[in-house]
């Protein structure tokens, strides 16, 4: 067991696709690191180079305090779990399970006893005399699994391994690898696209975007703290909305002007938010879509919202609310195209399933002032001073 | 006054007595689909099978034929030529295994896309565009006397050594294998490829992490991820062996020195069309369709293959 540092790694593909762009992480012993982004991002890039199928173009990588930058594949001694499995079709569970002791020179009993009890750990052991094509995708995903535990290794590399199973079997699995995980307690680096993954799996997330790192914190600092709007926007399900606005003083105090609305700001978010001067530029603020509730009554910490669209999810409603001025028109408010993610003019809110909210109906809905999150309109980068 | 209005008769959808039901329908499609392909194998291999049995109780000389019953068969396996083309067919089989190994290494090389990998598959793969009319002339001017091989051994300061490969018989044999090997290099290249292509590179790629080196990976993934493609190879080797050899002996060496590169093949040439004995050359074509079926069945059982 081992712990992994990324020191400004940087890996260019051809002559200048910048796939991983300066990336410096560290994952201590015994954690379980999830790389989460979009398509593209490179977290599967930083993952083949931490296995040593991709060569490093600059910067440092150590596995357990060696540099592994030179070292091939069969010596780093970490095992990967693939994103189809990569099971070798022509051998049985229990070959495949045992091909990695096998080549190491290990005896057939040794190799038979190690291959049991990963078996018996992952509740394999009435499939050992089968081929991968005679297994469930579950049980395939369980004999990946198997491959790489049966090694006893530094550090555990997964490749999206849930992204072939459906939803049931996804939230079965993810429970079952942390269950893993935490009993073995080595080193994982896990890649994955979906969030909730990360969020749910990960002691903490690093999130990726353009070969970059955006942030890297635990699931919950990463939700309630985004740093900038890319994380924000892409952590949680629904995520964050993010709208344009501007800010001005007035005789109660400071207020977020969202197109022909007003929004009161509590006066502690001077402080805390490096907040831009009033009537300058503008900014970017963001409301979870579970910090939005619906009022009988107008008040200055309030919108007037209309309902533009319902989705219902059975546990919750995802209402769709677009933002009216004072005789009930749609409010304009700014949605820049090409902007570091979308804002969209319309909020989305979580409400119960038993809201009896409708299309077409006029709320007047209270914005948590507890949770209120603010980003520069050029960088996208949160103005929450660190404390 | 009532009148009555009379109820039309209701329409009945039973089934008529002798519809068929949807599965002899299914099996009578099937069988109407397979006529047309039945109705050619019929026509253009069962009965030449039936014509060939018939003509091998004949004298035939190609225009009439004179029942003569089984001697044909008695005086053929008398005939020291038929076994001479039987072992030639034997030895010659002993070239799949190089037919084989050495365009499954081309391929493999070729898959590493190791530099200029394009231009060599091009390369390797140009005796497939080529007739192999063509191919044993070139082989002919390569092994004869004055021909490029002993150009070659000259050039390289051996001019003591001269070979005449085509011109002996303990020779020519091997000269003719090595030529169908080169002949086959090609298809059995691009087949290997296209087996490689299908290799899903994850599999390599988790070997790798897994431990295994180069050589155990092609032992262990690659080779058995291939068994499938040396099984279709194979066959199409030992295939073209017996049957596709004609063009290459008769430009090379005519069945010669002697009978040493006479095969089953030839010798039905030889048998039919230099001798005029067409009902021998029949037999004789029996007993290599035998051969073949043999060669084939036992090797499909041996691979463990049932496709």
């Amino acid at each position: 067991m081992a712990e992994i540092t990324f020191d400004g790694v940087t890996k260019i593909f051809g002559d200048d696709i910048r796939a991983v762009d300066d990336l410096s992480l560290h994952v201590a012993d015994g954690e379980f690191m999830v790389l989460v982004g979009p398509s593209g991002c490179g977290k599967t890039t930083a993952l083949r180079m931490l296995a040593g199928l991709e060569d490093i173009t600059s910067g440092t990588l150590s596995i357990g305090g060696s540099v592994v930058n030179n070292v091939l594949p069969k010596d780093r001694d970490v095992a990967m779990v693939f994103q189809n499995y990569a099971l070798y079709p022509h051998m049985t569970v229990a070959q495949n399970m045992g091909f990695a002791l096998k080549v190491r020179g290990l005896s057939k009993a040794e190799v038979a006893k190690k291959v049991g009890e990963a078996a018996a750990i992952l509740r394999l052991t009435d499939y050992l005399d089968r081929r991968p094509k005679a297994l469930s995708g579950g049980q395939r995903q369980r004999v990946a699994m198997g491959r790489a535990i049966v090694r006893s290794p530094q550090a555990f590399l997964m490749d999206e391994p849930l992204s072939n199973l459906d939803a049931q079997l996804r939230v079965e699995m993810r429970l079952e690898i942390a269950r893993i995980q935490r009993l073995l307690g080595v080193a994982t680096v896990y890649v994955t696209h979906d969030q909730i993954e990360a969020m749910t799996m990960g002691d903490r997330v690093a999130v990726m975007r353009g070969g970059k790192l955006q942030q890297c914190d635990t699931p919950q600092d990463l939700y309630d703290h985004p740093r900038n709007e890319f994380v924000a926007g892409f952590m949680g399900s629904p995520p964050m909305n993010l709208l344009r606005g501007s800010l001005e003083s007035n005789d109660s105090g400071l207020a977020l002007v969202l197109g022909s609305q007003r929004l009161a700001v509590p006066s502690n978010y001077a402080t805390s938010h490096q907040l831009p001067k009033v009537d300058g530029p503008g900014v970017v603020f963001g409301v979870r879509p579970e910090d939005i509730e619906v009022l009988e009554h107008s008040g200055s910490d309030s919108l007037s919202t209309k309902v533009e669209r319902r989705e219902a999810l059975g546990a919750e409603i995802l209402v769709h609310l677009a933002l009216v001025d004072a005789v009930g028109n749609d409010a304009f408010v700014v949605n820049d195209s090409g902007a570091v993610v979308s804002r969209p003019t319309t909020l989305v809110a979580k409400m119960g399933p038993r809201s009896g909210v409708s299309v077409g109906d006029q709320l007047q809905v209270r914005l948590n002032p507890d949770h209120f999150h603010f980003f520069d309109t050029d960088s996208g980068l949160s103005l929450r001073r660190s404390s | 006054m009532s009148t009555t209005i009379p109820i039309p008769a209701t329409p009945t959808f039973a089934p008529k007595a002798r519809r068929m039901t949807l599965k002899r329908r299914r099996q009578f499609a099937g069988v109407v689909f397979a006529l047309p392909a039945i109705a050619l194998v019929v026509c253009f291999i069962g009965v030449p099978i039936g014509q060939a049995v018939y003509y091998s109780f004949t004298q035939w000389n190609g225009l009439t034929s004179t029942w003569i019953g089984p001697s044909t068969w008695t005086q053929a396996f008398h005939n020291t030529n038929l076994w001479t083309a039987l072992r030639n067919n034997g030895l010659l089989l002993l070239s799949v295994p190089f037919a084989l190994a050495i365009p499954l290494g081309i391929a493999v090389l070729l898959h590493q896309r190791v530099a200029g990998w394009r231009v060599f598959r091009s390369i390797y793969f140009l005796p497939t565009a080529i007739s192999w009319v063509v191919l044993g002339l070139v082989a002919e001017r390569f092994f004869a006397y004055q021909g490029t091989l002993n150009s070659i051994i000259h050039a390289l300061g051996f001019s003591h050594i001269s070979t005449n490969m085509l011109g002996y018989q303990s020779e020519a044999l091997i000269a003719l294998g090595i030529t169908f090997v080169f002949t086959m290099i090609g298809t059995n290249t691009m087949l290997f490829l296209t087996g490689l292509a299908t290799l899903d590179p994850s599999l390599e790629e988790a070997a790798r992490i897994d431990g295994a080196g180069r050589w155990r990976i092609f032992r262990s993934i690659t080779l058995p991820h291939l068994s499938r493609f040396i099984q279709l190879a194979f066959v199409m080797t030992v295939i073209a062996l017996f049957s596709a050899l004609f063009s290459l002996i008769f430009v090379m060496t005519g069945g010669g020195p002697g009978y040493a590169t006479t095969t089953m093949e030839f010798l039905i040439y030889e048998t039919g069309f230099n001798q005029g004995d067409f009902g021998t050359a029949a037999l004789y074509g029996l007993i290599l369709f035998v051969i073949t079926g043999i060669v084939g069945v036992v090797q499909l059982r041996l691979i463990g293959s049932n496709e």
